[in-house]
């Protein structure tokens, strides 16, 4: 029972004030950074870098890890309230989250994504302490061709999720992962659709597609129907979510935690592909999946703990191993260097206190993420008093701002206007924008997953059947294609006969 | 937050502000054939002329070019069944306009984007702090708030906020304009104490 | 009355703002903060160098210098984005032997005349590394093995067209044939040796130092004309009778050309006591990258030289 001693010693340290302050500091800036449109928190995080350099390592790690706990949360508040997720993450909270705030139920939708959020997470911070040492043999026995299979398997599950035709739908997603070749490829280091413009060589990144498609596109419309953004007035029963909303959605909880705990170790995943997968699982599996986009709070409630499980596990290896799979962790891994900590299984043994103190902050700060999360909700809803046309105006600024700090380049700012261009268009002759970017998301992995794949195997494509891990995850893939087209085809053959 | 969708007052037809009749069966149509014709071609688009594509393992084309290959075999499926379904009376195609809550006034849209084009266009030439305080304030004009005793201080004070946090304490390089504008840039930076 | 109330508060904010600012106004060059250009994105080697520096660099200045990631095609986007901000020594980047490597395949608009190097301030030769678990864990028993079976051993690298792939390719010439795996993300390079998916990883030893720590990696042969002190076990590939040398990873911190002559000189000698310091010393000798900073001419005629190196390399 080492580990408990070492975790009691851990939450001692966490507990000390200026550890505690540094965490709910972290989960504040997470949380209102996630939140706002076009500032996603793999943004925030690197903002924060700098200011870690004067804190002590264990410090800074919290520092972050507040940050990253909060902003993969925060991302959904405005998703929930104005339909433009703050982060790729928060997507499927458009889909579930939104309808319910048509229909006055914000604060119903918010309890139910921050305490969906927090049990995801929490999940996650126990399995990163309790369970790091088996989770890293198992992340290590995966590799290219796996990473492709779930890579795949996230690519799919957007056909479960539509709305629309699959074929409308899968041509907006191969439409997005081509968008996702332009630039410099991941192996051979030639520049691809570049069209002579050097800026082209850099490529077209996902975050600065999903500001332009959601929050340029979202606005542009705000103005163009005068639509009221101040909550709707509903009586009665209605206002908030009780315990029993909770215990309704319990299964969608648990089913979206699995899943995201599964999908964070994979490397290079994330957040993203674990709440979407989580959705589209959900739709196939819940009684109501027919109503899925309408507002249900199970696909609310699903992809909500899915991308907070995926915090905690994505860290295991990190810490365990050395290895960042994401971003975000890859930004925790700069911290420690920099302060001339080396993440992997020397530090376990160099440094345990260290280890456990992270990982208590881990479970204190999804606890304290429900709080945190509601309070800065109930600041985003007075917000949304203020006059449309000025939160429409700051909206926009922010997107612009959130576009160029993805890589502190002005050209970003104008691939992110084109794509609020498009967004609009596309919104207007119904054409569904979610699939483009979830392509644009997962095709450049899924590319050089394969290509990697290929070459490790001297291009021998078999390679992705005999592996059983992967053959595993490509059956599944199949049998969710099946599974969902199931209804589609069937209302066909009905309208033949 | 919720869309008011003040039924009572709304009494507009829910064509209103859409395009025509004819150009919303013609649209969806085309479509199709667009991203076609684009999947099509691109493939030939996908290296300068000065480059030689790698020719170890699958090269850099395999997986544009796959890609394009399926989007156009859907693109075609798409048009088969468009063209199936046009030629029976009464049924819609594949692709149908979204049908909107309120009245849509495309003229503000257009407006409300060319704006931001706008913005996004002056922001390397004239610098963020001055493209930005111009920009709300425009845009608060525009979208029916008339009183500049609020537009010019929300204006003023939002974009020395927004500096504050993103160039003072986030150290982002937000750009500073060209010529004189940088010159002024940097001496609000300075008298804002960022610099 | 809601708005009069936040004026107040934006208003007091201001003027507080306005009385720092007076103390920060300095003399001549530099009298503002001096941007420093990483230009691959957060965590990986030339990000903590670039950081690392900046701090450093902030003493001897006297001006904050705030680090901005601009990734993007192999580091070319930053660097582009150096070139075309004024030559004023107000925008320094970080410019890499991957990044000019990359130039010698095609990629990028940027030339070694665009830029004027201050001081490559890091370099370090790489080696091959088999993982504990490998079956060969020398560099003799994994050469013999690849002499027979052709291909059977794979080895994790960065890329086609990169040191890495020039390197393998000399080994084949000479009859050491294995198979060029690349990972664009370091992690999962890193990774593949070490979860047994590859045979070997090619890698300066500085990027995989807690794995050579942790006995995960051993380094068997270093492509280099001498030994590494840190690794004085390790044979040169020439002692094993195949020269390839002149291929080290380097980085360096560079300006626009047309920087003013005064104010690179000022730079330099900030990068100077910077490298001095016990703090770089710390941070070079925990990445196997230390070297005596290269300056002037000899830096400039390093990163050309190195260009044409890859570029005769790879055209054979």
């Amino acid at each position: 029972m080492a580990a408990l001693d070492l975790l009691g010693g851990g939450f001692l340290a966490a507990f000390q004030f200026w550890y505690f302050m540094t965490i709910v500091t972290g989960l504040l800036v997470g949380v209102v950074a996630g939140a706002l449109p076009g500032i996603s928190f793999v943004n925030a995080m690197a903002m924060a870098l700098p200011f870690t350099y004067v804190m002590e390592p264990t410090q800074s790690m919290l520092f972050l890890g507040g940050i990253y706990v909060g902003g993969v949360f925060g991302g959904s508040i405005s998703a929930i309230l104005i339909n433009v997720p703050g982060t790729p993450a928060s997507l499927p909270a458009t889909w579930d989250g939104y309808p319910m705030t048509k229909r006055g139920e914000a604060k119903r939708a918010l309890t139910i994504a921050v305490t969906a959020s927090a049990v995801g997470g929490l999940v996650s911070a126990l399995v990163l302490t309790f369970l790091s040492a088996p989770f890293a043999s198992f992340a290590l026995k995966f590799s290219q061709p796996e990473f492709f299979a779930a890579t795949l398997l996230g690519l799919v599950s957007v056909i479960a999720i539509a709305k629309d035709q699959p074929v409308i739908t899968m041509v907006s997603l191969l439409l997005g992962i081509a968008v996702g070749t332009v630039g410099v490829d991941p192996l051979y280091g030639q520049a691809r659709f570049s069209f002579g413009v050097p800026e082209m060589e850099s490529g077209v990144r996902f975050v600065v597609v999903m500001i332009g498609l959601f929050a340029i596109g979202e606005v542009v419309d705000l103005l163009a129907t005068d639509r009221d953004l101040r909550p709707k007035k509903t009586g009665g029963k209605a206002i908030g979510a009780g315990f029993r909303d909770i215990l309704n959605v319990k299964g969608a909880i648990a089913r979206g935690t699995g899943i995201g705990c599964l999908i964070g170790m994979i490397p290079g995943a994330g957040a993203t592909p674990g709440a979407v997968i989580a959705y589209g699982i959900e739709k196939q599996v819940s009684k109501r999946g027919k109503e899925f986009g309408t507002g249900v709070e199970e696909g609310l409630a699903a992809p909500e703990s899915a991308k907070n499980a995926t915090t905690g596990a994505a860290m295991v290896p990190l810490l365990t191993l050395g290895i960042p799979g994401s971003a975000a962790t890859a930004i925790m891994l700069a911290a420690m260097m920099l302060h001339g900590v080396s993440p992997g299984p020397l530090l376990f043994i160099m440094d345990p206190s260290m280890v456990y103190t992270i990982f208590a902050a881990m479970i204190i700060a999804n606890v304290l993420m429900i709080f945190a999360g509601i309070g800065v909700a109930q600041l985003f809803s007075t917000l949304m008093r203020t006059p449309p046309a000025i939160l429409a105006a700051f909206i926009i600024v922010l997107s612009v701002v959130g576009a160029f700090g993805v890589r502190n380049n002005i050209f970003d700012v104008y691939v992110c206007l084109a794509f609020g261009v498009l967004g609009w268009g596309m919104k207007r002759v119904g054409f569904p924008s979610a699939p483009l970017v979830l392509g644009v998301i997962l095709g450049p992995l899924a590319e050089r997953y394969f290509l990697t794949s290929m070459a490790n195997a001297k291009q021998d494509w078999t390679v992705f059947f005999t592996r059983p891990i992967s053959a595993t995850i490509l059956g599944l893939a199949l049998l969710f294609i099946l599974w969902s087209l199931v209804p589609s085809l069937r209302g066909a053959l009905r309208r033949r006969h | 937050m919720a869309s008011i969708q003040n039924k009572k007052r709304h009494q507009t037809p829910r064509t209103g502000g859409r395009l025509p009749p004819g150009l919303g069966l013609l649209l969806p149509t085309l479509l199709p054939f667009g991203l076609l014709v684009m999947a099509v071609i691109l493939p030939g688009f996908m290296f300068e002329s000065d480059q030689t594509a790698s020719t170890i393992g699958l090269g850099p084309a395999a997986w544009p070019e796959a890609i394009l290959r399926a989007m156009a075999v859907f693109c075609v499926l798409w048009i088969a069944r468009d063209v199936w379904v046009l030629g029976a009376a009464g049924r819609q195609p594949t692709l149908s306009f979204p049908v909107e809550d309120d009245h849509y006034h495309f003229g503000k849209a257009i407006v409300g984007l060319l704006l931001i084009i706008a913005y996004g266009w002056s922001l390397p030439l004239f610098g963020f702090a001055v493209t930005t305080t111009i920009f709300i304030g425009i845009w608060c004009l525009f979208g029916g708030l008339r009183n500049l005793m609020v537009v010019v201080p929300v204006a003023v004070i939002g974009t020395i906020a927004l500096l504050w946090l993103f160039m003072g304490l986030a150290l982002m390089p937000l750009p500073r304009g060209q010529g004189i504008f940088d010159n002024f840039s940097i001496w609000l930076l300075r008298a804002t104490g960022i610099y | 009355m809601k708005v009069f109330g936040k004026m107040a508060v934006g208003a007091a904010l201001m003027t507080s703002a306005m009385t720092i600012s007076g103390a920060a106004l300095a003399q001549g060059y530099p009298d503002r903060p001096v941007e420093l250009i990483v230009t691959f994105g957060p965590g990986g080697g030339a990000d903590l160098m670039g950081r690392t520096m900046a701090q450093l660099m902030e003493g001897p200045l006297g001006v904050s210098i705030p680090v901005s990631n601009v990734g993007g095609a192999s580091g070319n986007a930053g660097l582009t984005q150096l070139r075309t901000n004024p030559a004023d020594g107000y925008t320094m980047g970080t410019l890499i032997s991957l990044t000019v490597a990359s130039w010698a395949s095609g990629l990028g608009d940027n030339k070694p005349e665009d830029f004027e190097v201050i001081a490559v301030v890091q370099s370090s030769p790489s080696f091959l590394f088999v993982p504990a678990s490998g079956d060969h864990q020398t560099a003799e028993a994994l050469f013999a093995f690849a002499q027979e079976n052709p291909g059977a051993i794979t080895v994790a690298t960065s890329g086609y067209g990169t040191q890495d792939d020039v390197t393998l390719k000399l080994l084949a010439n000479a009859g050491i044939e294995m198979e060029n795996v690349p990972f664009q993300a370091p992690a999962e390079r890193y990774a593949s040796p070490i979860g047994g998916h590859t045979s070997a990883i090619y890698e300066e030893p500085g990027d995989v130092a807690q794995f050579i720590q942790a006995g995960q990696l051993t380094p068997v042969v270093v492509f280099s004309a001498e030994r590494h002190p840190e690794f004085p076990d390790v044979p040169t590939s020439a002692e094993l009778g195949i020269d390839i040398s002149g291929l080290d990873n380097y980085r360096s911190i560079a300006v626009a050309a047309g920087t003013p002559d005064d104010v690179v000189e000022k730079l330099a000698q900030a990068v100077a006591t910077a490298t001095a310091s016990d703090e770089w010393q710390a941070f070079c000798t925990k990445t196997y990258s230390c070297i005596t900073p290269v300056t002037g001419e000899a830096a400039q005629a390093m990163v050309s030289d190195f260009r044409d190196l890859i570029a005769a390399q790879l055209a054979n």
